[in-house]
């Protein structure tokens, strides 16, 4: 699925596409004149006979235009198509087979890369003399190692897939796998290479053009704009219909090539769709129908939560009806399979759902307030400060370019003014308190091994002392013994300072261990709920007898043993 | 800065660079070698080679080497090259570099400030388009950027001397100071400038394009980044979320992009110099292509190749101060021996 926006984009694209295609199909049989003769009087207004006018020659512009339209797309064309299948063979090449192959095709590309490809362009034309061949190839020349580069990174994905190194175990050749598993899938990818070739081509041919190194016995565009240049078009009035026309004829070609180049792009490239600006319409809060008071004791209600994601021309449904409630003081743990909706629950109680994602909910009550219905300003304000998350991916979860302690410190001031001396002695104080010392402040993310990162992370969740704390999955990416850690202190953390815990994973057993209550969620919708021990001893529903179940028996099993 | 890392990141580059400026002068030393047509012609010009008498031509060929092996020849021109002697002009009659010294600062002149103003204009505008993903003002500035980037320089510059030069009357358009001027020093730099102002508008334009893309797809990448989400969720200001985070993670790849065109630029600066007349490297390189001159025109290629080499150094060394990461493991080597005390803590 593309955005809206890249698809009006395309269809804009293909549509000037068309036209310019039509120019050069066509063009030769609507307009009377040949380009190559005097067929008026020079710099001729346009008018009934010269559709456009003439030019210092009298020559017909419309002619001109005609056979430039064939001549740049020509050789735009020939030029891409011939750097994208030279650039895809050396990437596949390159990418697939690894080792010393790769690394000196790499650097033969990089050098290729750093040459100054107008000046080398040149160079080389004046030598070979100007021809549409020399045109092509140089174009070629220049192009075709960025191709390759992006070729070969797409192929390095492509050949740790599954499909790959099942065919590779089984004994497949390297060029059957080439051919029929890594080619049609990188095809996808080498169309918009392509189609975004064919605008750097055009471009180059018509600066090529333009400083007189074409061919000069085929006019283009860019020779038309060299010859109204060297002979100063702008002495008379010629220039408004002997320049404005071939300029506007290679802005169309080349947008209309770049237009349809970045819709393809869009379409096959996942990290330009990864972010979506707030408040788009379709992002919805509706607040069903308030229902009044809800117990004083619980800190947090969330009462009949609906998260719905648009799929093509239904609705997806990731948390069906979700209620739950927190008191003070208690863990609860959330339970489920990934893709159950448990951390899109967590996402909606912080407010923090983007589009295209649409929120439904009676309510969700943190301290006799609806965060549903909070201005931004007022959520921001709530945020961090009196609710905290501890995020799931805790490799990435710190900026790489703030140092531990900056971060640290604008947590705290996104939400109060503070001395210096005042700020720093927190940090120093929340850093001990999960066991970094305070000099890894200084330290930046990369300088951390995964399970201080994730201790920092949770430094940045305590540090302005909120009334509830959501982990969301907050060992997952780190290795089991740092795991263990990381649940010892968030255990800890819990007991010495009184928190209010949602616990979210999917790992039953420690769920167990660590929260008062649990709810356990399938496929968006809530299951079953209770009590931990009650959960765990004395729950008939079926799913969670079957999450009970599959606990291997060594470790904390043997009084669910006893009972079966 | 340790030798490992120099001897890792930096070593590879500089080998890189070794290597291109190796290609470039060899590139300049076959062309004429294998370029069809009578090879004295690269270097004295057509008119002169034509009035040879034949122990002429084969004293010329003797001097130039050219009747020696190739490999003498090759070994001959880079001595040359390392000594400054790229050989003299057919059309100024002066020695190459000279003629490169007085064009230089020109090119310098009309590149800085247009790269200036295009990354702040690109920057500015390609981070307000991505914090506002697929609103009505993303979609327009996305499509009038695109349609900026697709205009030939050149074209930008016509219309421009069209319009402000001709029409108008408002400001030159060719050269870069007046042909004969009298006045004082005052009068001299405005001159500087008002001949400046159509060139830099076009080189300006003609970039602002991809320094708007570029910032704009990698603002939208970290954006997406997790600790976007965490600052979010620590209830960060939208402007600490946009500057912080965002932004001044995204302007990573952008800064070595700038840098790195600061080389490029100069080539780019071929159509504009040529079309404005202005006495640069570029229209130095155009009119020797004119004039056949073939001894300036490999002079001028060299310098470029040079420019572009010393703008991606400047890149490389330059770049550990925006991003922690790539800078000295002093401190990494620190941690992982002291992880213990660190963690003994828990």
């Amino acid at each position: 699925m593309i955005s809206k926006g890249a698809k009006w984009i395309g269809w804009t694209g293909v549509l000037m596409l068309v036209i310019v295609f039509l120019l050069a199909l066509i063009g030769p049989y609507v307009v009377r004149h040949d380009a190559e003769k005097q067929t008026g009087m020079p710099f001729q207004p346009p008018g009934a006979e010269h559709w456009l006018g003439t030019n210092d020659m009298g020559q017909d512009i419309m002619a001109e235009l005609v056979v430039g339209a064939r001549t740049s797309l020509t050789i735009g064309i020939a030029a891409a198509l011939l750097a994208t299948l030279i650039g895809t063979a050396i990437g596949l090449v390159s990418g697939y087979s690894g080792g010393w192959v790769d690394s000196l095709l790499m650097r033969i590309v990089d050098i290729c890369l750093t040459l100054p490809f107008l000046p080398l362009m040149i160079v080389i034309g004046v030598y070979m003399g100007p021809s549409l061949i020399t045109q092509v190839m140089v174009i070629t020349l220049v192009m075709w190692a960025g191709k390759a580069r992006k070729i070969r990174a797409q192929t390095l994905s492509l050949r740790s897939r599954g499909a790959v190194l099942a065919a590779q175990s089984m004994g497949a050749g390297h060029f059957y796998i080439l051919w029929k598993h890594i080619f049609p899938s990188m095809l996808p990818l080498v169309i918009p290479q392509f189609v975004q070739a064919v605008n750097v081509s055009i471009m180059m041919e018509s600066s090529l053009s333009f400083l007189g190194m074409g061919d000069p016995l085929s006019k283009s565009w860019g020779s038309m704009l060299f010859y109204a240049n060297s002979r100063s078009a702008f002495l008379t009035e010629a220039w408004m219909w002997w320049v404005i026309p071939p300029g506007l004829c290679i802005v169309i070609t080349v947008l209309a090539f770049s237009f349809i180049g970045y819709c393809l792009e869009e379409r096959v490239n996942p990290r330009l769709r990864a972010y979506q600006a707030a408040s788009l319409k379709g992002a919805k809060s509706a607040v069903k129908a308030a229902l009044p008071g809800t117990s004083t004791a619980d800190l947090l209600a969330v009462e009949s939560l609906f998260v719905r994601y648009p799929k093509e021309n239904s609705t997806m449904t990731a948390v069906d009806d979700v209620s739950f409630v927190i008191k003070k003081g208690e863990v609860l743990g959330l339970v489920g399979e990934s893709g159950s909706g448990k951390s899109t629950v967590a996402a909606a109680v912080m407010q923090l759902l983007k589009p295209p994602a649409m929120v439904e909910q009676m309510g969700i009550h943190f301290a006799d307030r609806d965060l549903s219905r909070l201005s931004p300003v007022e959520m921001r304000q709530i945020r961090g400060n009196r609710i905290a998350l501890i995020p799931q991916a805790a490799m990435n979860a710190l900026n790489p370019v703030m140092s531990v302690r900056e971060q640290l410190a604008e947590a705290i001031l996104s939400h109060r003014k503070a001395g210096k001396q005042e700020i720093q002695e927190r940090i120093d104080q929340v850093l001990m308190q999960v066991g970094l010392t305070p000099r890894w402040g200084a330290a930046f993310p990369h300088e951390l091994s995964g399970g201080m990162r994730q201790r920092a992370v949770i430094a940045m969740a305590l540090i302005n002392e909120p009334e509830l704390v959501i982990a969301d999955e907050p060992t997952t990416g780190l290795d089991v013994k740092v795991q263990v850690e990381i649940i010892k202190l968030l255990k800890d953390l819990q007991q010495r300072l009184n928190l209010s815990m949602i616990f979210i994973s999917h790992d039953l057993p420690v769920v167990l261990s660590l929260a008062d209550r649990v709810v356990i969620m399938n496929q968006g919708k809530i299951v079953d709920q209770g009590q931990t021990l009650t959960v765990a001893h004395h729950s008939t529903h079926p799913y969670t007898r079957r999450l009970i179940d599959s606990i291997p028996r060594i470790r904390t099993a043997r009084p669910l043993q006893e009972q079966r | 800065m340790d030798g490992s890392w120099f001897s890792s990141t930096f070593g590879k580059k500089l080998i890189q660079y070794v290597l291109v400026l190796a290609v470039a002068l060899s590139i300049n030393f076959a062309l004429p070698r294998l370029a069809p047509g009578d090879p004295l012609e690269f270097f004295f010009g057509e008119s002169t080679i034509n009035e040879l008498t034949p122990e002429q031509r084969q004293r010329a060929l003797h001097e130039l080497g050219l009747d020696r092996s190739v490999w003498e020849q090759y070994a001959d021109f880079m001595t040359g090259v390392f000594h400054f002697d790229l050989g003299s002009s057919i059309k100024y009659g002066k020695p190459v570099t000279e003629v490169l010294a007085d064009r230089l600062p020109w090119t310098v002149l009309l590149v800085a400030p247009s790269l200036i103003i295009s990354a702040v204009i690109g920057i500015v505008i390609g981070a307000y388009a991505a914090w506002n993903r697929g609103k009505r003002r993303d979609l327009f500035f996305l499509s009038a950027m695109l349609t900026v980037e697709s205009i030939p320089g050149f074209w930008i510059g016509m219309l421009l001397i069209a319009i402000f030069s001709v029409n108008l009357g408002w400001l030159p358009s060719f050269g870069a100071v007046p042909l004969a001027f009298t006045g004082g020093t005052a009068e001299y730099v405005g001159e500087i400038i008002t001949h400046m102002i159509l060139p830099v508008i076009t080189i300006t334009l003609s970039t602002v394009g991809g320094n708007f893309l570029l910032t704009r797809s990698s603002m939208l990448e970290t954006l997406g980044q997790d600790y976007v989400y965490m600052a979010e969720s620590k209830g960060a200001s939208k402007r600490s979320l946009i500057f912080n985070h965002a932004l001044r993670n995204a302007l990573l790849p952008v800064y070595t992009h700038i840098t790195m065109s600061l080389g490029i630029l100069v080539s780019g600066a071929v159509v504009v110099e040529s079309v404005f007349s202005y006495p640069g490297i570029g229209r130095l390189l155009y009119e020797s292509v004119i004039a056949r001159d073939y001894p300036m025109m490999q002079g001028v290629f060299l310098i470029i190749t040079l420019g572009v080499i010393a703008a991606n150094l400047l890149a490389d060394v330059t770049y550990p101060l925006f991003d922690p990461r790539s800078r000295s493991r002093a401190w990494s080597r620190e941690v992982s021996s002291s992880k213990q005390i660190g963690e003994e803590t828990a």
